[in-house]
């Protein structure tokens, strides 16, 4: 019986270990990439581990001058892009909150439905008037685009921020005097405060990724992940690599601080009404 | 009417810009590439040519195909996996916090960079193969992402590691919200391990698995970087079919016809399930 016990428990943590490995192994060879020299990833039989290293790729990536234009867009875009939905989603979603139940569940609903739509369907036409309206590689025309995908992710988190906050405290702060923005400001506002910065924080990082509507609306101009998949597309083996990992870096620093919040309540919230 | 507006005025202003950013800049967009579609790209008429021509083109067919393959095998594995590792999860053990963790890094990187390095993974002479080779499977390497079923299979995997940490984090939030005292009274009524999940977790979980099931799903047609960046052109996907329709061959019409197919899909997949399969559904119950 105890053998049988023990047993199991190897088992089971053989299986965790593998699920780990599987999990992890992808992340290491990236990073492993590009760092190694080409003898050692390039032929039929690549080896596992860094026996040798060499910084020879980040040199060029970084000496390049490559890597400044699209660095610099993808930072201003994922900043504006933040900065604007919270613009518009915040108040909205105090709005939805305090609707009766029936109504923020449709809109709650027809929010997800917008995520139905196919991101191509959606880009095309867009790139079409973009490009009449002269906005096809501007900063401005690919923030309003990433707004499209942002401002229903970032509203369901919202939403189901401020219903937790109960109507009492607004309430309390009437009663007291304030005036409806006043009480929003000062009272709502600050409660709500850390919910409303992981989802901008999430928002950030949604933009920063973004790859669909930044390759339909860039001619000349790459974001980060435009640049990764030119390189691709080049077989430019080893400058991939090393793009990954800086459009990497940003995502797993801000995950792993973001980690504790991120639930998946969050999602399942929003839904559930 | 008056006093509703003035009463309401605030909440007015506040969710206008929401609304109509989402019709000026998606619900205008679908439509009119739905009604795109429509038009012969020639003669501007109305009707089904630009269909007609795009169902006689045997790679647009093969991409429907795929994405619907695509879908199912991922569902599977997902739903499995997820739940699998969801539940090994919630057990106490050591080093629980490292493993979490792990399982949530795949989050933490960005698709695109997901797909790179799955290239070096499932490329020709990529790490899969090595392995493959130093266990004695097999001689000659793979072409894991030259078309046919094998990349299916490739997207699957890879399309499945970059979104386990979302499909495990949400049922786990479903297990938590399973009370124990529930598998308590089980175990005392004399309940093995494998009834009690059967017949406690499975039907208590059936409103997240429907959650996971519709996200996942809408997500998985929608496919688009991965393809892009691991089998390219070789096996085409309604997304990457559009995509290069537009940019490509600069045929705009066939582009909004594949993007309209692939709602279809979309909103068929959906039909069916609630249809079929959970009738009244998770939106249903979570009320």
């Amino acid at each position: 019986m105890a053998s049988k016990k023990i047993w199991k428990k190897i088992l089971f943590y053989l299986g965790i270990a593998l699920i780990c490995f599987f999990m992890a192994t992808p992340v290491y060879i990236l990073f492993r990439i590009s760092f190694s020299i080409p003898e050692e990833v390039l032929t039929q039989h690549p080896k596992f581990l860094i026996t040798n290293f060499t910084f020879k790729h980040w040199d060029q990536v970084l000496k390049s001058g490559n890597l400044w234009p699209p660095l610099r867009k993808s930072l201003l875009v994922a900043t504006f892009t933040m900065l604007s939905s919270l613009v518009i989603a915040v108040p909205a979603c105090y709005a939805i909150s305090r609707l009766n139940k029936r109504l923020k569940y449709i809109i709650v609903l027809s929010l997800f439905f917008t995520r139905m739509f196919p991101n191509v369907g959606i880009a095309l036409p867009i790139s079409v008037v973009f490009l009449k309206w002269n906005l096809l590689d501007t900063h401005l025309g690919l923030v309003l685009a990433h707004l499209i995908e942002q401002l229903p992710f970032i509203c369901w988190i919202l939403v189901s921020t401020f219903e937790t906050i109960p109507f009492d405290l607004e309430e309390a702060a009437m009663i007291d005097g304030a005036g409806r923005l006043q009480t929003l400001a000062s009272v709502i506002l600050p409660v709500a405060a850390p919910g409303i910065a992981v989802s901008a924080m999430l928002t950030w990082l949604n933009s920063w990724n973004e790859f669909t509507y930044a390759l339909y609306l860039s001619l000349s101009t790459r974001t980060l992940p435009l640049q990764i998949y030119y390189y691709v597309s080049r077989g430019g083996f080893f400058q991939q690599a090393a793009y990954s990992t800086i459009l990497a870096v940003p995502v797993l620093i801000l995950t792993l601080v973001l980690q504790r919040f991120i639930r998946g309540e969050y999602l399942k919230g929003a839904v559930k009404g | 009417m008056k006093r509703f507006l003035k009463k309401y005025y605030l909440e007015f202003a506040f969710i206008l810009p929401l609304t109509l950013y989402i019709l000026g800049f998606t619900i205008l967009p679908i439509s009119k590439t739905i009604w795109m579609s429509f038009q012969d790209p020639t003669t501007g008429r109305w009707g089904l040519s630009v269909y007609r021509e795009l169902f006689r083109r045997p790679d647009f067919v093969r991409s429907i195909f795929h994405t619907v393959v695509v879908t199912l095998i991922e569902l599977t594995i997902q739903m499995t996996l997820g739940l699998l590792i969801a539940m090994a999860l919630k057990q106490d053990f050591k080093g629980k916090g490292l493993a979490r963790s792990l399982v949530l890094l795949p989050m933490g990187v960005p698709t695109l960079v997901a797909g790179v390095a799955l290239i070096y993974i499932f490329g020709t002479q990529g790490y899969l193969n090595e392995l493959l080779f130093q266990l004695g499977f097999i001689k000659t390497p793979v072409y894991w992402t030259s078309g046919g079923i094998k990349s299916l299979f490739t997207i699957a995997f890879a399309d499945s590691w970059k979104v386990m940490p979302m499909v495990v984090l949400l049922f786990l939030a479903g297990l938590e919200s399973i009370p124990s005292e529930i598998y308590e009274a089980g175990s005392i009524d004399g309940a093995t391990k494998l009834q009690s999940f059967r017949h406690i977790t499975l039907p208590l979980l059936k409103p997240t698995v429907t959650m996971v099931i519709l996200l996942r799903a809408v997500d998985v047609f929608r496919i688009f970087e991965l393809p892009l960046i691991l089998v390219g052109r070789a096996t085409p996907f309604l997304a990457t079919f559009a995509y290069d329709e537009y940019r490509a061959y600069n045929n705009l019409h066939a582009s909004a016809a594949a993007s309209t197919v692939l709602l279809i899909c979309i909103i068929l997949f959906m039909y069916l399930y609630f249809r079929y399969v959970d009738k009244g559904g998770a939106f249903g119950n979570g009320k």
